[in-house]
């Protein structure tokens, strides 16, 4: 993954972030989905995004990924402007995702589900179906490799996504509550394979609750609530943040 | 579904083919070569909408006009500028497809299939009216005559080859090479890397899109294609029976009937549309008697079938025959 990564020879390039969100607005029915975000993620940086439910979380991961257009701000991703390109022209660019309601291509076996990523780095199909399988391996799928997707469970689902998604090449992943749905025993796993994805030089905004996830894994965590951002800082700052403890950890750290 | 060809389905194939090929020489009449040149003709048509709404899944109900202009855009260009019909053909086809380019565009962007469905049906009814209306060229419904046939051809072993209505041999086999073409070009579309992407954005468009896939190109690009191979389908027609009429040509009729062997057959599978097509226009010439009625026949088979074999027919397992499981 490593050598896919360009490098323009730009002096300062990589000091430049990866990604630069500044006063992303949007509305939905005349209420602030997300309102002036504004941050950046630098390279190979693992970024959780936190708050509670209808925060907006969701709809930044759409904004950057381009399912939907904001109402104004800018995203910048590797000195580009991602201003009006549709959402396979965003993944040509590095940008991937996963979906939160997972979206697996029912009648397709497992792994050419995957080979749709890779299809991308890939002219021949017989090459993408190899490295597919690859990525099937990588996230614990192999005993499901020639399965239907439609059987799979949603821990299964939820790790289909992340290799669809990793297959192709992306220099940025949305990871959109990925440990959800997956049991306990599996979460170390997990938490290993993204470390292992961010040496090699991915870069990861992950959207999640579970706290030990974003203990182990995130440099730094963003916190929102009602499209707005309330903190940023370490993970151990947020979770010590008074507002946050308010809002979203309340019930646990109140009794 | 994306699979490799397992050894029995192309056995079927073979066989099935052999059959086709081998039928004239059993000496059968015209009426049934007529009966077997039907079929093929709606054997493309239904092998091309399948592939829009079966394996893309966009429900267009307006395939009829591809047929249409495939039909009249040949016939008119062979009786007015004296092209022959092996090149009109083919120019039919072509038109067919721009139109199904243009109308492709639109329909894109709609995510409602009961917005695409309607507005290809319009689309159909535009086509067929403006058929009807422009008497000048078409002469309407009085139809549309003196179409030349397909010109004699000189092949080496087989000596000349006729296209006349009484001698169909000519006919039964160029319209099997149109089919094996479709079925052929069908079959490569769909084994390609343009064709996971069909079934991926069939099964998920945002997911697709999201991996890369351009969905503007690819459903253009299968949308005429598909436009095309129905026009071919048209403008094979029009030279074979000689004469047009816009209701016959491009008739709401004409679609219903290509829908309900698509289903019959099975939606979404290979061989579906080559089933729906025998059974259903072998029923309709054997139920000719019923005359209207037979619409009711129709709609009591597509009854039972999307109740007991929802899949289609093609889905079916013979009994004893292991069937692959498949978790709900």
């Amino acid at each position: 993954m490593a050598e896919e990564r360009r490098d323009d020879g730009i002096p300062g390039q990589a000091l430049t972030p990866l990604v630069e969100v500044s006063g992303l607005s949007v509305e939905f029915g005349g209420i602030a989905a997300v309102h002036e975000l504004t941050f950046a993620v630098s390279r190979c940086e693992i970024v959780a995004l936190m708050g509670p439910n209808g925060a907006g979380k969701t709809t930044t991961f759409h904004l950057i990924a381009g399912a939907r257009q904001p109402g104004s701000g800018r995203i910048m991703f590797d000195g580009r402007d991602l201003a009006g390109l549709r959402p396979d022209a965003r993944c040509r660019l590095g940008v991937a995702r996963t979906f939160q309601i997972t979206q697996p291509f029912q009648e397709l076996s497992v792994t050419e589900n995957v080979m749709v990523g890779a299809m991308m780095h890939h002219k021949r199909l017989p090459d993408a179906r190899a490295a597919a399988r690859r990525y099937v391996e990588l996230v614990g799928l192999a005993d499901k490799a020639d399965a239907p997707a439609k059987g799979l469970s949603t821990g299964q689902r939820k790790r289909l996504e992340l290799a669809r998604a990793i297959a192709t090449r992306p220099k940025l992943l949305l990871m959109d509550e990925v440990t959800g749905g997956i049991d306990q025993k599996s979460i170390p796993g997990m938490i290993e394979l993204v470390r292992r994805l961010r040496e090699q030089g991915l870069t990861v905004i992950m959207i999640e609750h579970n706290m030990r996830v974003i203990g182990e894994v995130a440099d730094r965590a963003i916190f929102m609530n009602r499209g707005v951002k309330i903190a940023e800082g370490t993970p151990a700052d947020i979770a010590r943040h008074p507002d946050v403890i308010d809002l979203y950890l309340g019930d646990a750290a109140h009794g | 579904m994306f699979q490799p060809l397992r050894l029995n389905a192309l056995l079927t194939a073979v066989v099935a083919a052999l059959v086709v090929l081998g039928l004239p020489l059993l000496g059968v009449g015209s009426y049934v070569l007529h009966v077997m040149i039907l079929i093929m003709i709606f054997a493309i048509f239904a092998v091309a909408y399948n592939l829009v709404t079966g394996y893309l899944g966009l429900k267009t109900f307006g395939h009829h006009a591809f047929f249409g202009l495939g039909a009249y855009g040949s016939a008119l260009i062979s009786i007015h500028l004296g092209i022959g019909a092996w090149a009109s053909l083919w120019i039919g086809a072509a038109l067919a497809a721009a139109f199904g380019l243009f109308i492709g565009l639109p329909i894109l962007r709609i995510k409602s299939m009961a917005h695409v469905a309607v507005v290809t049906l319009a689309f159909a009814e535009i086509v067929r009216l403006s058929c009807s209306n422009l008497k000048g060229l078409t002469r309407g419904e009085l139809g549309l005559w003196g179409i030349p046939a397909f010109q004699a051809l000189h092949l080496p072993l087989v000596g000349e080859v006729v296209f006349s209505p009484a001698n169909k041999i000519g006919y039964y086999y160029l319209a099997a090479l149109l089919l094996g073409m479709t079925l052929l070009a069908t079959a490569v579309i769909l084994r390609s890397k343009i064709g996971l992407a069909i079934l991926a954005i069939r099964d998920g468009e945002d997911a697709a899109e999201s991996l890369g896939v351009n969905l503007t190109r690819i459903k253009l690009g299968v949308f005429a294609v598909s436009a095309f191979m129905v026009g071919v389908a048209g403008a094979f027609y029009a030279h074979y029976v000689g004469i047009l009429t816009p209701s016959a040509a491009i008739g709401a009729d004409l679609m219903i009937l290509v829908i309900a062997m698509v289903l019959v057959g099975g939606l979404g599978t290979f061989a579906g549309p080559l089933v729906g097509a025998v059974l259903l226009t072998s029923s309709a010439e054997s139920l000719r008697f019923l005359d209207q009625y037979r619409l009711l026949v129709y709609g009591g088979l597509i009854v039972l079938i999307v109740l007991f074999a929802p899949r289609g027919l093609a889905s079916l397992r013979l009994p004893g025959r292991r069937v692959p499981e498949r978790p709900a």
